[in-house]
């Protein structure tokens, strides 16, 4: 019995892998067609936007880019996989450094913002399903219909109009009152940094400028998830050992929560990364708006400063981690699931 | 149509009418259903697919969907009136009085539980109904014992088995074990066998029969096929779109069936030999439950339909223990 | 199977998946009563009986009919070089500068004009709005319609073949899909900008790029269960080559949950267009856009909060109507709710 969850999570594993190959395949085939002759590709890294043609071409020898195009991927896979993600066009130094100084602090965003839109998403589309055509079923299908079709950028211009300009609780941009002195880089996430600093005004201000994006965030997941979660829970509802478990003269809420709601996490563990993969798209927009400093909002500045190597790590980056998200999904649901534990 | 019981029915239900609202109309489930249950009955409610069996079953326990309405009747289960129940109350009903079992196996038990902590679930349950303290200890035992009662080889290993690791006749006996454990007056048996092999479908069957002699439990077995009502019941009740058409001792009626579509029911059971080999089919299709026949709604397909068929609805009339509705019979001048 | 079983009515279920139960599928059942399943009547009378669906219903046609007018208002300002025609039907010129109104706040003096108040420039947010309709209407059918084209050809060719091309594009559309839409359309658009391809036609091939890998996804589960239905094994026994089986049995029999699924997507479209543009790609600056609308708006936020969100409010308004439509479409073709 061991081994067949074994078996299971070695497949899984090699999934992940082939699926993140096959990405960054995808990416350079893109590239490689767009662009298909050297020196239009070496348009891409030159670290200006005005490049002369010598430059170009000294960047076509460096980079190899007039090589056959297998050994191009390779090379191109074997950075990627060493952590070699080029050279920032903006800073002059290597993307990693740049994007992964960023990265901590989209991750404090996604992070919280996620757990706390499924936590709501999940009970509302429990409450929702186990209601139905009751007045609170049509009150939540209000509610998560104008979160879900509402673009993220209002939901964020609403929060900040309100909680920020309007009643002034919280403040309406950046990542950190800038007046205040930083803790040392010890883990790279601020948060941390400054909570194992003792370094408490720090992170007091840091939480408060987190709230507003976090919630936007929370928002902007919370109608995907409750659909999901209604659906799911509608389908565990109807099925035959719902109606046992009211047979034992079990009360609605023991049924509903203890029963039905376990059965119904199983199929929506499978969607963790689709909830995921929306999430990060909408963390783009959110710290756009709350001139949130993380790695989104410094994507959409790599956009008007022509930054490619920027964006295309950025990509990479939430790529790997939407498979890793699908990996993590997949090895819950082994774990949440008997039928696929023990064969 | 009410027979005389020296105690009081397990379950009385008067002229009961239940619809439900479907996106393609409103479907009439059941209309004027009555029907009385003795302590220690077994009844069988047959009928085809759509003729409201299931409901009739569902009903009585208010396990019925959401999109459904009590429209008018009466149902009584131990003297309560079930309809008016608030949510404990109902709860409470079940635990106590009635326990159903259902068709498909392979939902009919919680997936990610296993089958101890189902049972003693039940137990749990029963004891707080009782007022009764839970000692798990003895529970276990009792659960044990339990599966032992429903001939099932092995309890302490099917304990901690999870569902999807037992077959479908050994779920079904966990789920009558389930029942025994409650205890229930009424154990209503939802086509129990209908998705097992037929060998399977004789152990259960013989096995729901002893435990009704033995627990002096009602039962309602509800199914489409006449052999299986036959095996397990002593009365049986035929239901017609919605409608309860006919019921009567089993002995009784399928010897001499009186409903037409009772006769033509237990016709086109199959008895062919090398020498004749045609098979007697009812003539039409079902009826369409969102917008019924006027009048009798067997009118369309019945062999001896009559002018007043098409237009008034029979009344059920009640002759020596048996009853029928059909206007071959009376209640055609009134 | 009984009665409760037309509750959980699943639409075209495959043969091979009856159990020895009697389990007919209920459909013959009301077949036989006479009443028609399926078909555009079937459908707008369930769309009648939920009437927020019917007001979604009633919105998407009033977008779709203005977008087409309005398109076709600007084709002829521009094919007959009178600029002017393109804004006969709005309420004001919704490109003019104009600064006496600048920065007006939504109000109900000059109906419509200032219904959603006014820009820095002085035009009519409301006019803005009209006029950038087509652009996004254009862009969501053009978009979900490829996306459905390809998905069609590269899923059902899965589906049905198996072996190695299922493996290849189910591999594909993995990867696709574990990017999330609007960051693989920021990078298309953007190397697609870098080889000199920019404006609103990068977009949509951007766009269809992104989407169509859900829609071979269906394609494919669709193919993968008809494949085995029992008139399929009937057409090949009479000697039918594969493209036909194809076209006249796989194709036809998966489109139901297509549609219902598309309708929806016509509103995602619009959603990530609209995120497209307020990040400022494909945008033109003489062209207004509901997004990049939004975005200027930035900067005079939270004195002229009108200018941010009133686009963005037309915005959720067209998408809430496609997901009640497509919700409702989806929920009678998956069969989850019936009543």
């Amino acid at each position: 019995m061991v081994s067949s969850i074994a078996f299971y999570i070695a497949r899984r594993a090699i999934n992940a892998v082939v699926t993140i190959v096959f990405l960054i395949f995808i990416l350079f085939l893109m590239i490689h067609i767009v662009l298909p002759n050297p020196l239009s590709l070496a348009r891409i890294y030159a670290l200006s936007p005005h490049a002369s043609l010598g430059v170009l071409q000294g960047i076509v020898k460096q980079y190899g880019l007039a090589n056959p195009w297998p050994v191009q991927f390779a090379s191109y896979l074997t950075n990627l996989l060493s952590g070699n993600l080029g050279m920032d066009t903006q800073y002059h130094i290597p993307e990693i450094q740049v994007i992964g100084r960023y990265i901590p602090i989209t991750l404090e965003l996604v992070i919280i913002g996620q757990i706390l839109g499924v936590l709501v998403g999940l009970y509302t589309g429990g409450i929702a399903a186990s209601n139905r055509n009751h007045p609170i079923d049509y009150g939540t299908k209000a509610v998560y219909l104008t979160t879900w079709s509402a673009p993220v950028f209002v939901i964020a211009f609403i929060v900040q109009l309100i909680f920020a300009f309007w009643l002034g609780l919280l403040p309406s941009s950046g990542v950190v009152d800038p007046t205040l002195p930083a803790p040392a880089a010890t883990t790279g996430v601020p948060v941390i940094d400054s909570l194992l600093a003792g370094n408490l005004p720090y992170f007091w201000s840091l939480t408060q400028h987190l709230v507003l994006p976090a919630l936007t965030l929370a928002i902007v997941s919370f109608g995907l998830v409750t659909r999901i979660s209604r659906a799911s829970m509608i389908d565990a509802l109807d099925k035959d050992y719902v109606k046992l478990a009211y047979m034992k003269g079990l009360s609605k809420r023991q049924v509903v929560w203890g029963t039905a709601f376990r059965n119904s996490l199983i199929p929506i563990i499978t969607l963790v990364a689709l909830i995921f993969a929306f999430s990060a798209g909408g963390a783009v927009i959110i710290e756009d708006v709350f001139f949130y400093h993380g790695a989104g909002w410094f994507t959409v500045n790599a956009i008007y400063n022509f930054d490619y190597p920027a964006i295309l790590a950025f990509t990479i980056i939430i790529g790997f981690s939407v498979v890793i998200a699908n990996l993590v999904a997949d090895l819950l649901y082994a774990a949440a699931d008997p039928r696929v534990r023990l064969t | 149509m009410k027979t005389v019981v020296e105690e009081l029915p397990v379950v009385s239900i008067e002229k009961l009418s239940v619809s439900y609202s479907t996106v393609y109309g409103t479907v009439r489930a059941l209309n004027q259903v009555s029907l009385s249950i003795a302590p220690g009955d077994s009844i069988a409610i047959v009928g085809e697919s759509g003729c409201g069996k299931s409901t009739l079953g569902h009903s009585i326990v208010r396990l019925l969907p959401p999109n459904s309405s009590y429209d008018s009747g009466r149902v009584f289960l131990e003297g309560q009136d079930v309809i008016t129940l608030n949510r404990s109350q109902v709860s409470q009903m079940r635990g106590k009085l009635a326990f159903m079992i259902f068709q498909d196996p392979l939902n009919s038990l919680n997936p990610v539980k296993r089958v101890d902590t189902q049972l003693l679930e039940a137990i749990r349950m029963k004891n707080k109904y009782d007022g009764k303290p839970f000692v798990e200890e003895e529970a276990y035992k009792e659960a044990e014992a339990k599966l032992s009662d429903v001939r099932m080889p092995d309890p302490e290993k099917i304990m901690t088995r999870y569902p999807h690791q037992l077959s479908g006749g050994q779920i079904q006996r966990v789920v009558i074990a389930m029942g025994l454990l409650m205890q229930p007056k009424l154990l209503i048996a939802d086509e129990p066998t209908s998705a097992l092999d037929v060998t399977i479908q004789a152990q259960v069957l013989k096995l729901l029969k002893e435990l009704q002699t033995t627990y002096r439990m009602s039962i309602i077995f509800i199914t489409h096929d006449i052999n299986l009502a036959y095996a397990v019941s002593d009365r049986m009740v035929v239901m017609y779109a919605g409608e309860i058409v006919e019921s009567g001792p089993t002995v009784n009626l399928i010897s001499h069936a009186l409903h037409p579509y009772s006769q033509a029911l237990i016709k086109s059971i199959p008895k062919i030999t090398k020498r004749e080999g045609r098979l007697s089919a009812i003539a039409g299709s079902p009826p369409n439950m969102l917008y019924p026949p006027t009048g009798c709604r067997f009118n369309p397909r019945c062999p001896f339909v009559m002018d007043v068929c098409r237009t008034k609805s029979p009344v059920t009339i009640d002759k020596e223990g048996e009853s029928v509705r059909c206007f071959l019979y009376g209640g055609a001048d009134s | 199977m009984d009665l409760g079983d037309i509750l959980h009515y699943k639409w075209r279920k495959p043969i091979a998946a009856t159990t020895t139960a009697p389990a007919q599928s209920s459909s013959t059942k009301i077949e036989d009563s006479g009443m028609k399943v399926g078909g555009i009547r079937f459908y707008m009378s369930y769309m009648a009986k939920d009437r927020a669906a019917l007001a979604g219903l009633a919105i998407i046609v009033a977008f779709l009919g203005w977008a087409l007018i309005e398109w076709v208002a600007q084709e002829i300002a521009t094919l007959t070089g009178h600029p002017e025609y393109a804004w006969a039907l709005l309420p004001s010129n919704p490109i003019a500068l104009n600064f006496n109104e600048k920065l007006l706040p939504p109000s109900l003096n000059q109906f419509p004009t200032l219904l959603l108040g006014t820009n820095y420039q002085g035009q009519s947010l409301l006019s803005r709005v009209l006029f950038a309709a087509p652009h996004d209407a254009i862009a969501s059918i053009t978009i979900v319609g490829g996306a459905i084209l390809i998905g069609m050809f590269l899923g059902t060719a899965a589906g049905y073949f198996g072996g190695w091309l299922d493996e290849l594009i189910m591999r594909l559309t993995d990867a696709f899909l574990s990017l999330p839409a609007l960051v693989l359309a920021i990078t298309v658009s953007v190397i697609l900008g870098a080889s000199g391809t920019s404006g609103f036609f990068a977009v949509l091939v951007a766009l269809s790029i992104v989407w169509w890998p859900t829609y071979a996804r269906f394609f494919r589960a669709q193919a993968l269960s008809i494949r085995n239905a029992a008139y399929v094994e009937s057409s090949k026994l009479s000697g039918s080559g594969s493209l036909r089986i194809l076209v006249r049995h796989i194709i036809p029999n998966s489109i139901d949950p297509v549609v219902a699924y598309a309708t929806l997507d016509l509103g995602t479209v619009i959603l990530t267009y609209a995120a497209l543009a307020f990040l400022g790609i494909g945008i033109d600056v003489n062209y207004p856009e509901w997004g990049a609308d939004s975005s200027l708006g930035l900067s005079f936020f939270p004195a002229a909060w009108w200018w941010a969100i009133m686009p963005g409010i037309v915005i959720t308004i067209v998408v809430i109507a496609f997901t009640l439509v497509g919700d409702r479409l989806q929920d009678l073709i998956v069969g989850r709710m019936t009543y």
